[in-house]
């Protein structure tokens, strides 16, 4: 049998559905026995795949692509030594790639030897943060639970069967994960949200339904890394670490947008704005003794996880036949923190059932997320006292 | 209480368009039905935009200062007051 990598630990299981419903348990000598296809590359579909892969791709030392969408990629060759290159969701357009070195990616795994533990993988087996869940309950020994391809109902369904403790999602995942479960108990002893900013009742909520389990979110990016966990049970963060800094990271705010300087940062990512400070595009505000997120300097907004720009939605939206003007705001709501709706003046004389069809058609290659979800047909569009279109955030 | 039997059909109607939209049916709903269960047809994106289209139709936010709870159609019909 092939050799166990240093980063899988020998008690590690992997419990995933099936087609159908089924499930199935792999320790390391059902991985290293699953075929492997060649080129670098794999479908990260389920975490099986990525896993068997991963370790194929050390031993062969060579670079692999997660590839999260169906068919060959397109301008990929393997770069040459192990790394692992991501495929960021990016809403529009070809999604981007990022390469990680893999001792790095190591190197943010925490926790010794966990064996009691059983994870839920609520995230993409080919995101960042589900990687990270990946390699956490690969290198602790703990058991994973997967249902590739499943909703937020097969996760909660898989969760109370499998008992899991330990479970890592945005708060989008959170709120629906809850609906999903009713009153129903789980033994969680550990709860992470990241990938958005959390808000206070869902915090409450979590505590109030989850007492015994350790609560944290998370503030990283692609560019910045990990940047801090808050673990007080509280939304935003102390005010305190503006001055102190936290965790090996310094913070400052410059016109109302909060810098970073990190060892943990990408310093060839884009956002340096010297001395090795590195811009976040996040805007925060103090409440009290807390520093608060309140939204995005480039307009993007957070619909269930995923930064969507309704402006880039909006010109799209008047690329579609039949539509004079287009407005395209976030709207707020208590599932997916944020959802986009669009304003549409059509072309005089046209066919309402033909307009929402065209849009319907110029928005299908977008990522759900960024897909205006209400349309509403109007003779005009209000601009605002600047003459631009009022885009700010509905709350 | 309330009587929410004309909240509850205009959640059905609703409903049955975004589901529609999606090019699935939706079965019967009854109070107890639950939204994310499986047994609908429906994703957290879909119950966001009920949401967003039951503001938008009965100028009511009961949302306006947080999570509230709920899991059935019921439920979330009882947050709202016709009548007001």
């Amino acid at each position: 049998m092939l050799e166990r990598p240093s980063w899988l630990h020998p008690a590690f299981r992997l419990i995933e559905g099936g087609e159908g419903a089924g499930w199935s348990e792999f320790r390391w000598s059902d991985l290293a026995a699953m075929p492997q296809s060649p080129g670098g590359v794999v479908r990260a579909d389920r975490a099986s795949r990525v896993l068997a892969a991963l370790a194929a791709a050390e031993r062969a030392g060579v670079g692999l692509l997660l590839s999260r969408r169906d068919g060959a990629p397109r301008d990929w060759t393997a770069p040459p030594g192990f790394s692992v290159t991501l495929e960021t969701s990016g809403t529009t357009g070809e999604p981007k790639r990022v390469r990680h070195d893999f001792n790095r990616l190591r190197g943010r795994l925490r926790g010794g030897p966990d064996e009691g533990a059983r994870w839920l993988l609520a995230y993409e087996a080919g995101a960042f943060a589900g990687l990270q869940v990946i390699l956490t309950a690969a290198f602790t020994g703990a058991a994973l639970v997967s249902v590739p391809g499943g909703g937020v109902a097969d996760l909660a369904q898989a969760a109370r069967r499998h008992a899991v403790t330990h479970v890592s999602g945005t708060p989008s995942f959170w709120r629906a994960f809850l609906m999903a479960l009713g009153s129903d108990a789980l033994p969680l002893t550990s709860i992470t949200l990241g990938g958005e900013a959390v808000d206070q009742p869902l915090l409450d909520r979590l505590a109030a339904q989850f007492p015994a389990a350790r609560l944290r979110h998370i503030y990283a990016s692609t560019e910045a890394g990990a940047v801090f966990a808050v673990a007080d049970k509280r939304a935003g963060f102390p005010v305190d670490w503006i001055e102190q800094g936290v965790d090996g990271v310094a913070l400052r705010l410059r016109d109302g947008v909060l810098e970073l300087r990190s060892p943990r940062a990408m310093l060839d990512g884009g956002g340096v704005v010297g001395d090795g400070w590195l811009n976040t595009g996040d805007l925060v505000e103090r409440r009290g003794d807390r520093m608060e997120f309140v939204g995005r300097l480039d307009g993007l907004v957070n619909v269930g996880g995923v930064k969507v720009s309704p402006e880039a939605v909006e010109r799209r939206l008047l690329t579609a036949p039949g539509v004079a003007d287009a407005l395209v705001t976030a709207q707020a709501n208590p599932i997916t923190g944020f959802l986009l709706t669009a304003l549409v003046v059509p072309v005089p004389n046209s066919d309402e059932a033909e307009l929402r069809a065209a849009i319907r058609r110029a928005t299908a290659d977008l990522v759900p997320a960024a897909r205006p979800r209400v349309i509403t047909l109007t003779d005009r569009i209000p601009l605002g006292a600047t003459g631009k279109k009022g885009r700010k955030a509905a709350s | 209480m309330t009587d929410t039997q004309p909240m509850l059909a205009v959640i059905a109607e609703e409903l049955a368009r975004i589901v529609a939209d999606k090019g699935e049916t939706l079965p019967p709903l009854t109070p107890n039905s639950v939204f994310l269960g499986g047994e609908l047809p429906i994703d957290s994106l879909d119950l966001a935009t009920l949401l967003v289209v039951l503001e938008q139709r009965t100028g009511q936010d009961p949302f306006r200062a947080g999570l509230r709870q709920f899991t059935t159609v019921g439920e979330l019909a009882a947050l709202y007051d016709l009548a007001a």
